[in-house]
């Protein structure tokens, strides 16, 4: 069954048509947890069901994997609800894991690239929680200002956003950097169609703290991030951090 | 196509009057501090204030949190505050059951933030039925209401582009300002940039449509401007072919051209100055004025708006109108997303039912928000109301208000938030009014038995108020204020520079123009400064600079780090390498006619000389005078021929007539030019009846007639720091932002001539012959007073020196001592000698964003006699005027007082309040993020409007205001009728008590009364220790 495979995996390793599958699933839960859930999930169903294609993965794929995470990176550009955009980054990254394959990656090693795709969306989608419960939704452009109002939550916003745009020391860069040497060596053209969409990456994530960063305080008095929480999200960000430098060792 | 002249003439004026509000802004080599409503002081104060908010969207008055935190500081006066609620509170019904003047105290005193909300859609009644916990009444909407309401907002009260930003989220207005900053950078450009913008000298406009007809990044943005363009060669026809494109009928242009204008008020500002300096070199060379800006800002607004239109969205009045008109719900909702008004919770599936565009789900979306809306607004308003009745205790009070009370309680507290501004700040004024009236002294001065060892005459700036108080302490100094430009206004050549500064108010256009003058002979240009320039180009160049870094970045590296590390030491080394700028003279007396004509003989034999030699490339010995005579008279039309040139070098007499053409077509000698010299040399200097009357007039406002010392210091101001924009705001305002030592050495050396003295003594001024008049410098970075021209110094005179300079130098250093824990440079206090150390190394380092406080905190205007004030400390608080109105029974002197220095005050005031209650609109923010633009002003970030106002770190401490902001305290101290009449006869001073831009208090020491100027009455109250009646009274006279 070439065919319902391909089309199974297309949907959980998101290629467009079939990534908006994990989008409006996304759209329409309303829980954090399951949000959670399906985005930690959703590429390692798609990474079980892999080897279910017998054959190699055709060549027509990993130009549709790299326009599917062109598209949703920049369609991300556009995006004010955290919620959404979340889910177009997480279809953006996951795309490049076909990339990845293609490069004969071990499919362990495969596994823990979606994780680390994953795990800073996941701190994403609790601090847009937060902010829902702060402001009635977490949307960019309508209470600026953080930064001053709620200083902890922005600094911790700001890592998370970085973490997820790939800059040094989170797994995402060293995720990327495999990709697009792999990619160099196969396909060149195609090394710098994945730097691109990491550019784009790097464009949405600034727009979106723009959005919630800059700017002056708004009026209504808001409650920042208790030490305890802070603490949390930076103990998770470390971990991050280091298992980074840890996937860099392994790499070297 | 042109425009008929009469059309253009209308549209001129048009753009003049709409550009009457933007306050002007000078560049900031000589800061002007000025009031940014100024052009609304027609206006009472808290009416110019709502319309200042509505044009430049800035706040008029602190938060109410700010208020609070004076009120615990003991800064308010609650009693003042409780005076004014019940006045309101006087003016509205009655509520059964409120205590309205009690509700409002604790609204202002206890209550955090301003509980109305002006955009609530919520009525009364579902207020009611929120705070009993109800069910919210079914909302209603009228399309009518809506329809209105979506008008008035979008078409007449903003831009057209700004209109469709808050429909649309297209950022047209922020990319128009964009390209509007980026064509005046490059036009106004004073030397900054090494490529200079081609065809300036045509002016704004015609340089700009050269340039932007050919300019390809406009193009491919998608912008065809060629089209607005090239039917019309002037700004006025692009104007008003704009405005009809854009369908905006002719009666709203006036306001249209101000809201444009508004938007960049700093380079507004900036154009509208320098269309008005005739004197401005660059304004001569590169004119430029408000149409041509607008011209400008409306061809691309009109060329954004047509590339807009390409994405099928409304982009011109009379789409934007019938949008309104068909589809009211959606475009309020758009209103709603694009303006940032939107409840968050609402806000994707708005943005999604929009971008889907079905007008079913549009109406349900609609319905089912504007019922969330109306449920959140009235759930907050009624929490607010809650918490304020919780706080007031009488949370029964507002159980029982039935919706009507309700519905008349909401207007009339929102009413109340709106004025509560005007309370705080009247209540603050009263307790700063008390705070003076209680311990000032109007005793006599008991009489001297000697003279004093010297006197000193300081400028009114506040920050003379500390130097003159440990002056005055530290022995037997008697000292007086007096405007900082000493009563004479100059227009200074400085040795070396080839234009004119004003040296005085910029309300006054000096007549008299002073010269500075070295014997010591012409220098080469420094090696350092021929470096220095060098550098700069390589800086700014658009190639050379990765190679510059490359070759000399190290230089940079060792600069910087002596600057920073070391940087009293390495800038004083830094020093040695420039030239010291020799002794000068300044030519002061006014020349004869028949020194101005050997004057002018002289420069036309030189020119004449250089010519010659320059044109048939002669040595200057082979010049001789019978050739420059008769070479002179033939260009002066006095000869014919010039043989003695002719003779010596075998010309023909085609040849010798082209010569004597040449010299008076390109080197200017004719009789024409000739007169014009005459002319600007008779501007040179003052004649001997003006020197006296200035010197007269000076001593006579301070009432310093008589007991003159051995020395008279004429003490100007200026300040130093490094790496800083903002220095000339902090020189001497009353030299126009320079600093104050020329005046004073052109003071000192009128009133040291003999033949001055001599007629002053006919006027009663009798000067004796010992006393000297000697200039002098206050550094107020460093609280140094440093005296200048020693060498004309009667020999007399310089064994008491010492003392004088050791009186200075412990003032000086106590000053420093009282100064600097304010600017929290040290751990705690320090000693005098630790303080004056510290102050010099602030004034040289350049990471320093706030080398003094300069004049913030600025309160007070003191117009009175020193004894008043002099036990006082005013913590630098105050401009001390001296004068005795003894001295003045006509009035005359107190006039000139109020015309000049008054104005010149309340204008720093001013800008210190609005700089401080709106830091970002009226202020320029953060020094952080500031950029040099241009060479005459600031910009934050890479580009934005020019920042005018005064800078955060001037007036805000860690976010909090370190200056308070209330209106400036006039006191005069003279009998109530002299004081109140020469008000009355000063038409500026007068409007602007009468409106509230200052507050005016009259000491009346025969009677022992105060009267103060208020609710457009005057009324008077007893001093401590007066006899008349204890409750203030209303004065006969208003």
């Amino acid at each position: 069954m070439p065919t319902g495979s391909y089309l199974l995996i297309g949907l959980f390793l998101p290629l467009f048509p079939l990534s908006m599958g994990f989008n409006f699933v996304l759209g329409k839960s309303r829980s954090t947890l399951l949000r959670i859930v399906l985005l930690l999930l959703w590429p390692q169903i798609g990474l079980i069901l892999l080897p279910m294609l017998d054959s190699p993965v055709p060549g027509w794929i990993i130009p549709l994997a790299l326009f599917t995470a062109a598209l949703y990176a920049l369609r991300a550009l556009a995006l004010r609800d955290v919620g959404q955009w979340s889910g177009f980054l997480a279809t953006s990254a996951w795309a490049l894991l076909w990339i990845a394959r293609q490069g004969d990656m071990p499919m362990l090693q495969l596994h823990l690239f979606a994780l680390g795709f994953s795990a800073p969306l996941v701190l994403l989608t609790l601090l847009g929680a937060g902010l829902a419960r702060r402001f009635g939704a977490a949307y960019t452009g309508l209470y600026g200002g953080l930064a001053e109002s709620l200083p902890r939550f922005s600094a911790i916003l700001v890592l998370v956003v970085l973490a997820i745009i790939a800059t040094p020391l989170f797994p995402t860069f060293f995720i990327m950097l495999v990709t697009v040497m792999q990619a160099a060596t196969f396909m060149p053209l195609l090394a710098v169609g994945v730097t691109l969409v990491w550019l784009l990456w790097s464009w949405a994530g600034a727009r979106l703290l723009q959005g919630f960063i800059v700017g002056p305080a708004g009026d209504e008095a808001v409650i920042d991030l208790n030490r305890l929480a802070t603490g949390a999200y930076a103990l998770a960000l470390t971990l991050l951090v280091a298992s980074g430098l840890y996937g860099l060792g392994v790499l070297l | 196509m042109t425009l008929p002249l009469g059309q253009q003439l209308k549209i001129r004026t048009m753009i003049y009057v709409a550009g009457e509000p933007i306050p002007f802004f000078w560049p900031m080599r000589a800061f002007i501090h000025h009031n940014p409503l100024h052009g609304l002081e027609h206006l009472p104060f808290p009416e110019a204030v709502a319309t200042g908010a509505q044009l430049f969207h800035g706040r008029g008055f602190l938060s109410r949190h700010a208020y609070q935190r004076y009120l615990a500081q003991g800064k308010v006066d609650r009693a003042a505050l409780a005076a004014g609620i019940d006045e309101f509170v006087a003016q509205q019904p009655a509520i059964p059951g409120v205590d309205l003047s009690h509700w409002l105290m604790t609204l202002l005193t206890r209550g955090e933030q301003p509980i109305m909300r002006s955009t609530s859609l919520a009525d009364a009644k579902e207020v009611h039925a929120a705070i009993h916990g109800r069910e919210q009444p079914e909302p209603r909407v009228d399309p009518d209401t809506l329809t209105a309401m979506l008008h008035d907002t979008l078409l007449d009260a903003c831009p057209l582009y700004d209109a469709v930003d808050r429909l649309y989220g297209t950022g047209i207005g922020a990319e128009l300002d964009e390209l509007v900053i980026k064509s005046c950078l490059d036009f106004f450009d004073e030397g900054q940039s090494v490529w200079h913008m081609p065809g300036r000298k045509q002016g704004l406009f015609s340089a700009w449509r050269e340039l932007a007809l050919r300019n390809a990044r406009l193009f491919m943005r998608g912008l065809h401007i060629e089209r607005i363009l090239e039917n019309e060669p002037h700004p006025e026809g692009v104007i008003a072919s704009v405005m009809s494109e854009l369908g905006i009928p002719e009666d709203k242009w006036v306001d249209c051209f101000s809201r444009e204008l508004s938007r960049l008020h700093g380079w507004a500002g900036f154009i509208r100055w320098r269309a008005n300096a005739k004197h401005y070199y660059w304004s001569q060379r590169y004119p430029a004025d408000l149409v041509d800006f607008l011209a400008i800002r409306l061809t691309l607004a009109l060329a954004l708006l047509a590339e807009r239109s390409r994405q099928r969205i409304a982009t011109d009045r009379s789409a934007l109108e019938t949008l309104i008109q068909t589809r009211p719900r959606e475009t309020w909702l758009r209103h709603e997303l694009h303006s940032g008004a939107i409840l968050p919770a609402y806000a994707q599936r708005v943005e999604q039912t929009l971008a889907r565009g079905r007008a079913k789900a549009i109406e349900q979306c609609f319905d089912d928000y504007v019922r969330a809306r109306r449920r959140h607004d009235a759930e907050d308003q009624a929490a607010h109301l809650c918490q304020l009745a919780t706080r007031a205790d009488a949370n029964a009070a507002l159980e029982v208000l039935t919706s009507d009370q309700l519905a008349t309680l909401m207007p009339v507290l929102q009413q109340f938030e709106d004025a509560e501004g005007m309370l705080w700040l009247r209540a603050m004024e009263a307790q700063a009014m008390q705070t003076v009236l209680r311990d000032i002294n109007l005793t006599p001065p008991v009489p001297r038995d000697k003279r004093p060892f010297a006197q000193a005459l300081f400028c009114i700036d506040t920050r003379s108020e500390r130097i003159r108080r440990h002056l005055e302490s530290a022995g037997d100094y008697q000292t007086f204020g007096i405007a900082g430009f000493f009563g004479v206004p100059i227009s200074f050549m400085e040795l070396g520079k080839g234009s004119e500064t004003h040296l005085c108010p910029v309300l006054l256009k000096p007549k008299n123009l002073v010269l500075e003058m070295t014997a010591t002979a012409p220098a080469d240009v420094a090696a350092t400064t021929a470096l220095e320039k060098v550098l700069h180009e390589l800086k700014e160049s658009v190639f050379t600079p990765y190679v510059t870094v490359e070759a000399i970045g190290m230089l940079f590296g060792f600069d910087m780090l002596g600057k920073t590390f070391l940087p009293q030491s390495y800038n004083r080394w830094r020093q040695r390498l420039y030239r010291d700028k020799p002794a000068t003279h300044l030519l002061l007396d006014k020349l004869d006619r028949e020194q101005a004509d050997s004057i002018v003989r002289a420069v036309q034999r030189a020119v004449v000389g250089k010519a010659i030699e320059q044109e048939f490339e002669l040595e200057p010995e082979a010049v001789t005078d019978e050739m420059v005579r008769e070479l002179r008279e033939a260009a002066l039309g006095h000869a014919t021929r010039a043989p003695a040139l002719s003779g010596t070098l075998n010309l023909t007499e085609e040849a010798e007539q082209a010569f004597i053409q040449r010299l008076r077509s390109v080197y200017r000698i004719e009789p024409a030019f000739a007169q014009l010299q005459r002319e600007q040399l008779a501007r040179i200097g003052f004649s001997l009846d003006e020197q006296t009357n200035f010197v007269s007039q000076a001593l006579h406002s301070i009432g310093l007639n008589r007991d003159f010392s051995r020395f008279i210091l004429l003490v100007g101001h200026g300040s130093t720091s490094d790496n800083n924009p903002y220095e000339s705001a902090l020189d001497c305002g009353a030299c126009g932002g320079n600093h104050g030592l020329i005046n004073a050495r052109v003071l000192a050396q009128m009133a040291n001539q003999p033949r001055v003295r001599q007629r002053l003594r006919a006027q009663g001024i009798d000067i004796p012959d010992d006393a000297w008049f000697l200039p002098a410098l206050h550094d107020t970075t460093t609280d140094e007073i440093k005296l200048f021209d020693l060498d004309r110094l009667p020999s007399s005179h310089v064994i008491y020196l010492d003392r004088l300079r050791s009186g200075l130098t412990g003032a000086s250093r106590l000053c420093a001592q009282e100064r600097l824990p304010e600017l929290q440079l040290t751990a705690g206090n320090c000693d005098p000698a630790e303080a004056n150390h510290q102050a010099r190394r602030n004034a040289m380092d350049w990471s320093q964003v706030r080398p003094e406080w300069g004049l913030s905190g600025n309160a007070y205007f003191i117009i009175g006699r020193r004894q008043m004030t002099q036990h006082l400390s005013l913590a630098g608080r105050a401009f001390l005027h001296s004068y005795d109105y003894r001295a003045d029974p006509k009035r005359r002197l107190l006039e000139n007082i109020l015309t000049g220095p008054l104005v010149v005050g309340q204008w720093i005031n001013m800008e210190h309040y609005f700089s401080t209650v709106d830091n970002e609109r009226f202020g320029s923010g953060s020094k952080v993020y500031h950029n040099v633009a241009g060479r005459f002003g600031v910009m934050t970030g890479n580009l934005s409007d020019l920042r005018t106002g005064l800078p955060a770190q001037t007036v805000l401490d860690q976010g909090h205001p370190y200056h308070q902001p209330i209106r400036l305290i006039t006191v005069i101290e003279a009998p109530y009728e002299h004081a109140r009449q020469a008000i009355e006869d000063v038409a500026t001073v007068k409007n602007l008590v009468r409106n509230g831009w200052v507050r005016l208090l009259i000491i009346d020491p025969e009677q022992n009364t105060a009267h103060i100027y208020d609710h457009n009455t005057w009324q008077s109250r007893p001093l401590p220790g007066g006899q008349a009646d204890e409750q203030p009274t209303e004065s006969t006279a208003s």
